[in-house]
């Protein structure tokens, strides 16, 4: 069970080291299914930051980039679920979609 | 019942170190078990339930209620007599079922989760009330002391040692479907009369676990078996972060504080998040929240005060 509706899960630290976008001080380790990827976590960042703009996000996780389901990555790297996972996140460099041309 | 993890001979304690860890943990909680004892005698022995009742040719108070026909019935209706009815000796079996997935190391929360197995294990071998039985859960279920087996410094220390906090996940849904196994199992080796018989799980555990709706199931079936379970959420984090020597910066650890990021489609099938706060979905209808273990005797007392008081309310009695 690893959809975005399955039942596996892992409790999630939010960083940033970009000022602009720090979440309030209160909020802490979050329990996210482990079937989510970057957009479900870029939309997540983005309520909690209340942004009227939401901010095309990418995620870091041990210095890698997440390019896959959370799952697949706890897989691929020998990580456990029953660890909190420190996620740091920073401006899209790419943005996620072509820009419209004018 | 006993399946051995893939991971527990990874950090396993030797003896000598189980049994000066049981001797430090049993005496660092000695004078807490006295007060867990008391509490507990008051609760568990049955004898301040006894009531005058009955209908006898003989007896030590008159029933008010039998006067009037027995008058009517020219005095043949004799039976107006009430007795101090005997309490009948309960006997009890209790399941100490203890988290030992990693994240209870992560989270500091083993020496609490020690801590309460010796207070608790202490305080029930002073009240010689019944058969303890000890398991480990993760992604397996150990047990690592049964109901037949007497509680002793020795077996303390063996419990200890079987306990590894490293296994990769916390199935609570299987470690409770066990546990319902091993209770009719006990029940069915118990002597006397089964209806005497009082069945308790503490599970102790940092509190995280998935599948929220099929361990509901589980506990309303080990209720609807006598099975009280109590589940005591060791929050050894919030205890962690509250040090001073911590700054602010530190983010909230506690699992009060504890959000649960929830995807669902609406009406419209377009994907809704929506946070909820962890504890709002927990299964389990007794949980007690430990932050210490100082706190214990007082709180767990209050939750089994309250389950024997709903028990003997519903005819259990
Ligand atoms: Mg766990």
């Amino acid at each position: 069970m690893s959809g975005v509706n399955g039942s596996a899960q892992v409790k999630i630290q939010l960083q940033t080291k970009n000022p602009e976008l720090q979440l309030p001080q209160e909020i802490g380790p979050i329990l996210v299914r482990t079937g989510l990827k970057r957009l479900e976590l870029s939309r997540l960042v983005n309520n909690l930051l209340e942004a009227t703009q939401p901010v095309p996000l990418q995620f870091l996780i041990n210095g890698q980039f997440l390019r896959t389901t959370i799952d697949d990555f706890l897989t691929q790297n020998g990580i456990s679920a029953e660890t909190t996972l420190t996620v740091e996140y920073v401006k899209a460099l790419i943005p996620p979609q072509t820009i419209a041309s004018y | 019942h006993t399946h051995i993890s893939s991971e527990a001979s990874a950090a396993t304690m030797s003896l000598d170190e189980a049994r000066s860890a049981w001797a430090e943990h049993e005496s660092s909680t000695r004078n807490l078990a006295l007060i867990l004892t008391e509490h507990l005698r008051l609760i568990l022995h049955p004898t301040q339930a006894t009531k005058m009742r009955g209908d006898f040719r003989t007896g030590k108070r008159l029933n008010i209620k039998r006067i009037i026909p027995y008058i009517a019935s020219s005095y043949k209706r004799d039976k107006i007599w009430m007795r101090r009815s005997i309490p009948s000796k309960r006997s009890y079996q209790i399941m100490l079922a203890i988290d030992d997935s990693k994240s209870m190391d992560e989270s500091d929360s083993k020496s609490l989760a020690f801590e309460t197995l010796a207070l608790v294990a202490k305080s029930m071998s002073m009240l010689e009330v019944g058969e303890i039985c000890v398991l480990g859960f993760g992604e397996e279920v150990k047990l690592a002391h049964d109901f037949s087996t007497p509680f002793t410094s020795e077996a303390g220390a063996e419990v200890f040692q079987s306990f590894t906090f490293a296994q990769s996940k916390t199935n609570v849904r299987k470690m409770l479907a066990e546990s319902i196994e091993l209770f009719r199992a006990a029940r069915l080796k118990a002597t006397g009369s089964s209806s005497e018989l009082w069945q308790l799980q503490l599970i102790i555990s940092d509190g995280v676990c998935e599948d929220h709706p099929s361990i509901r199931q589980l506990v309303r079936q080990a209720f609807e078996e006598r099975i009280m379970v109590v589940f005591v959420i060791v929050d050894a984090l919030s205890r962690k972060a509250s040090t001073p020597t911590q700054s602010a910066a530190v983010p909230n650890q506690s699992i009060l504080d504890l959000q649960t990021a929830e995807f669902a489609k609406d009406a419209d099938g377009e994907m809704q998040l929506k946070m909820v706060k962890y504890l709002d979905t927990f299964p389990f209808q007794y949980y007690l929240i430990v932050r210490d273990v100082q706190e214990l005797p007082g709180v767990l007392a209050g939750a089994l005060r309250q389950w024997f008081a709903e028990v003997v309310e519903s005819g259990g009695d």
